[in-house]
Parts: structure tokens; C-alpha cells; sequence
């Protein structure tokens, strides 16, 4: 009878650690200091506009007006200034010549400034703007030859609508036929709103 | 009796399997602390995270590199949590930093530790062409031999390429050869980049895209990629921080202490040359950039998440800067003070 109530006690208690044992192997434990959620605008574009000038014309473009223009797709990927890849992507868009041709098109001389509503500010000059004088990486970092590259305004990346996050809904990405072709990340301006044509001739 | 030992072993097993199971399975989940930081932290920060994270297993030291503006610019631009921040150029904290976070009246923060200071320095290999001549006293006239291919990383976007120029300005000072930037960069570049004297500052105006001419200079966007030329042989010389060609391992000619934007001491010298940039790529600061010491700082910014782990942090990372070692910005003199260790909590400028 003693033997009979010491083993009910010790299955009581075996039951309890089991108990035990599940309660604190499935609660998942919380971080101390939970990070809140990044706050970024939502992916509404409704009322973004891209702003086109050349301090004589000026072109206002919604997101739905950029997406009826003839439209590009390329292979892009960028590397940041410490070396972190960006990409591959597979990059849709409208070519910026498309764009320049739409306000008289550039001439030798010229400069483009295109900026985002952040503050940042990239300045490319007429021979990039062609495609020229882009310092070209494989997928290794080194530098190879610079195939065939051409300025896109991005607005779709890997199928999909480009996010706020990615620089969306307007970004510059410089394309290639290519795959894995790098190109420098400073000119990848994300969240493009405006673009100003410097003429020489001003 | 034996029917029942068998149960209460079975139990015991059972028990085991569970702990096992819950111990083993169960993904630890660890405090991420954020770091962001400028390039040329990258190396003593991956030290201080590999060592804390052997200390602390808990705790998950997330580090992402840029340049110092752009790493402040993912604080207060771009609004995204990071715990810490760390630049190589001081002055910018409270430059882009004390100012209200939007919505609220705190500022992204009021103080900032500096804690180290690093140096110019002219990198080579044993490829680099004269090598075996260059020393603190000929290199600018080593570099100036039109076989030589020089390295800067691009001013307009890396706090070293300015620095690169302005050394060679200082350079012309220090002489007397007024000649020296003209000869090593200037005549390099199209159009060419010339120096005017206003009002006993000599100043060089950048276009807005920066051309070379020929193979003398080479132009990257940070100094990583001129790294990478020089081990290849693609480039002679790059000039460099002190801290970052002895992370990478490569020899170096030091400058002197009047030219290398080391020294408090010769503070006023240094303001002697400014780099005008081409244009303000951030509307948030301008585009002049003066001569001054290279001063390291971290602050933890007033949105950090983890706060109390990035404090600990902070400490351990300094701690181990302060004693110093290859690779590290040279430490200040003086301990760091932690404001938050203090009873006023102000700023530690």
C-alpha cells in the first residue's frame, strides 16, 4: 500500500514536469527590446508624379501615363560604395532617352539632374547618358569591359510592381543585355520625382 | 510492483525526449542590435561583433556599411531603426542629426562619443611601379611621374576621395611646390581641376561629373574597388586611410602630421584647402568640405530599438578601440565618456 501511493506521487509529479516541459519548450520567447515596424509610405502612387523640365518646357507624368509609353526590360545589378551587391534584377522601365526625346531630346554638353523628394541628387552628363562611361563589375567585383548598358526609369522589378522599399515607384537602374553585368550603385537614385536638362547652351 | 518500475522508467524517458526536443528545436531568438556604420568601420566593428557575440549569445550585432552621410541618411532620411551609428567624420552628427525626428519634438539625438582619429596615407604593393624608391618625402613626386597610376576614391561620394585631394593641396602648402596638386590630379582631369586662392584658402571647384583624362588617375566610387586595383596591379598608388590599409594588409608611406589630417595640432593648417563639390548630391549639406582632423564617432540614435544592449555595446566596442590595435582608428586620448553613464546626459562635444 505505501509502494502503491509513493508511485501514484511520482506519476502525479512526472505529469506536472512533462506539463512543464512542453509549456516552456513551445512559448516562444519575445526579444527584450522588439524592434517596431519600419515606417514607409504605403505603395500608393496615386497622386506621385514624375516632373520633367529644362527651365523652358515642363512635363508632368503620372505612374499610369509612364506605363503606356514603349517599354523596356533589362538585366540590372549595382554594388554599393562599401561593396554590398544589389541584384540581379530583372529591370522594367522606360528608357530615359525615351523620355529626353519627348522634351527635344539632349545634345553634347548637356547634363541631366535627376533627384528624389529625400534629398538625394545624381548628375549624369551626355556621354552616360548614351550608355558611356560606366565602370562595369562581375559578379565578383572585378571590373571587365562595359558591355552595352542604357539608362532605365524603373517602375517594375523581377515581374513585379517596384516597392517603396526598393525605390519604387520610379528608380534608375543601368541595364545590360547581359546577366550579372555590375554597374556602380551611386546612380541607381531611388524614388525619382524630378528630372532637370541642364542645356549647355543656358 | 516491477509493471510499475517499467512505467515510471518509461516516464522519465519520455520527460528526457521532451527537454531534448525543446532545447535542441527551438531557434534561439536573439536581441538584433543595428549598427550602421561608415566603409572604413567595417573591419573593427566585424572584430567587436564576433568577440561580444562569443560573450553574449543572446545578442545579434547586425552591422551595414556606407558611407558616413548615407549612413546617417538611413536614420533620419530614410527612416529606418538602426541602434547605432558610427561615421568617420565627427561633425556630421550634429550637422544632420540634431534636428527633430519628424512628428516629435526629440531630436534624432543630442550627443555624439568620438573615439578615434585616422590619418592619410599613401597604399602600394610590390607591383606599384618605383616602390622600392617612394618615401615621406619624395611620394608626391614619386606619384607625379607620368608612368605612375594614381588611385582616388570619388569625392563626390566618399569622405576619402576629398580627403585625397585636399592632402594634396595641403601638399603644395607644406613644399612650397604650388605645383604638387596640379601634377598629381589636377591636369588629370577633364576639364581641368584648378586651385584658387580666396582669401588664404586654397579652393578647388569639382564639375558636376568628374572626367579623367588618360591613365593617371583612376576615379571609384569607394575605396574597396581601388583596393582591388592596386592588389591587381590595375593602379600604383591610392591614397587611404592609415586604419584601412592595415586591415587590408597592404604597405603604406605615411604623411607628414601637416598634411595627413590627423592632428588637432594642426587644425588651422588644415583649413587651409577645401574641395567645392560639383553639386549638393544631399540638399541636407552643403558642398564644401574643408580640412579637419579625421575624427570617429558613434551616437545611438533617439529611435533605436534596443537601447539598453546597444549601450552595452557601445561600451565593448569602445573599450576595445581604446586599446587600440591594427586595423582600428588610432584611439583618442581620453577614455570615452558615456552620457549615459552621467548624471546630465548631455552631449559630449
Amino acid at each position: 500500500m505505501e509502494a502503491f501511493i509513493v508511485i501514484r506521487i511520482l506519476r502525479a509529479g512526472l505529469i506536472m514536469m512533462m506539463l512543464f516541459c512542453l509549456g516552456t519548450g513551445c512559448i516562444s520567447q519575445t526579444p527584450a527590446s522588439p524592434s517596431p515596424p519600419v515606417t514607409v509610405p504605403a505603395d500608393d502612387y496615386r497622386n506621385w508624379t514624375l516632373t520633367i523640365s529644362d527651365g523652358t518646357t515642363r512635363q508632368v507624368y503620372s505612374l499610369a501615363e509612364l506605363r503606356e509609353l514603349p517599354a523596356v526590360t533589362g538585366h540590372g545589378f549595382a554594388v554599393s560604395t562599401v561593396g554590398i551587391k544589389y541584384g540581379p534584377y530583372l529591370c522594367k522601365g522606360i528608357l530615359l532617352t525615351n523620355l529626353l526625346e519627348r522634351m527635344g531630346g539632349i545634345s553634347d554638353g548637356d547634363q541631366v539632374w535627376i533627384s528624389a523628394p529625400d534629398g538625394y541628387l545624381w548628375v549624369f552628363d551626355y556621354e552616360q547618358i548614351q550608355g558611356k562611361g560606366f565602370i562595369t563589375f562581375d559578379e565578383n567585383l572585378k571590373e571587365i569591359p562595359p558591355p552595352p548598358l542604357r539608362i532605365l526609369l524603373m517602375y517594375e522589378m523581377d515581374g513585379a510592381p517596384l516597392s517603396y522599399n526598393d525605390g519604387g515607384p520610379l528608380r534608375v537602374a543601368i541595364i545590360s543585355e547581359e546577366k550579372g553585368v555590375i554597374t556602380e550603385g551611386s546612380s541607381w537614385v531611388k524614388w525619382v520625382d524630378t528630372i532637370e536638362i541642364h542645356r549647355k547652351s543656358q | 510492483m516491477r509493471r510499475h518500475c517499467y512505467r515510471y522508467i518509461a516516464g522519465i524517458v519520455i520527460c528526457c525526449a521532451i527537454i531534448a526536443v525543446g532545447c535542441m528545436e527551438r531557434p534561439v531568438e536573439r536581441i538584433p542590435v543595428k549598427v550602421v556604420s561608415a566603409g572604413s568601420l567595417l573591419y573593427p566593428l566585424s572584430k567587436a561583433e564576433a568577440k561580444y557575440e562569443e560573450l553574449h549569445p543572446d545578442i545579434d550585432i547586425q552591422v551595414e556599411g556606407h558611407g558616413s552621410i548615407q549612413a546617417i541618411r538611413q536614420v533620419t532620411d530614410l527612416g529606418r531603426q538602426f541602434d547605432m551609428v558610427a561615421v568617420a567624420d565627427a561633425s556630421l552628427i550634429p550637422d544632420l542629426m540634431y534636428r527633430p525626428v519628424d512628428k516629435t519634438n526629440k531630436n534624432y539625438t543630442d550627443w555624439y562619443i568620438p573615439f578615434g582619429r585616422n590619418e592619410m596615407v599613401i597604399a602600394y604593393t610590390e607591383k606599384s611601379r618605383y616602390h622600392d624608391e617612394i618615401t615621406p618625402e619624395n611620394w608626391f613626386e614619386v606619384l607625379s611621374r607620368p608612368d605612375v597610376r594614381v588611385g582616388i576614391s570619388n569625392p563626390m561620394l566618399d569622405a576619402a576621395g576629398y580627403r585625397a585631394m585636399l592632402v594634396a593641396m595641403l601638399a603644395g602648402e607644406y613644399y612650397h611646390d604650388m605645383t604638387i596638386f596640379s601634377r598629381l590630379m589636377g591636369d588629370h582631369f577633364s576639364p581641368p581641376l584648378t586651385i584658387e586662392d580666396n582669401d588664404g584658402i586654397q579652393t578647388v571647384r569639382l564639375p558636376q561629373v568628374l572626367k579623367t583624362t588618360g591613365s593617371k588617375i583612376t576615379v571609384r566610387d569607394g575605396s574597396i574597388f581601388l583596393l582591388s586595383l592596386l592588389e591587381a596591379g590595375g593602379i600604383d598608388y591610392t591614397f587611404e586611410y592609415r586604419s584601412v590599409a592595415d586591415a587590408q594588409g597592404f604597405q603604406y608611406v605615411p604623411l607628414p602630421g601637416s598634411i595627413n589630417l590627423k592632428s588637432d595640432e594642426y587644425r588651422d593648417f588644415y583649413k587651409k584647402a577645401r574641395v567645392i563639390l560639383g553639386f549638393p548630391r544631399f540638399s541636407q549639406i552643403g558642398s564644401e568640405r574643408t580640412g579637419a582632423p579625421i575624427i570617429y564617432a558613434i551616437t545611438i540614435p533617439s529611435t533605436a530599438a534596443s537601447v539598453e544592449e546597444t549601450r552595452e555595446f557601445a561600451e565593448f566596442f569602445l573599450g576595445m578601440s581604446h586599446m587600440g590595435d591594427r586595423g582600428w582608428p588610432e584611439p583618442l586620448n581620453d577614455s570615452p565618456a558615456f552620457p549615459w553613464s552621467t548624471e546630465i546626459g548631455g552631449a559630449s562635444e
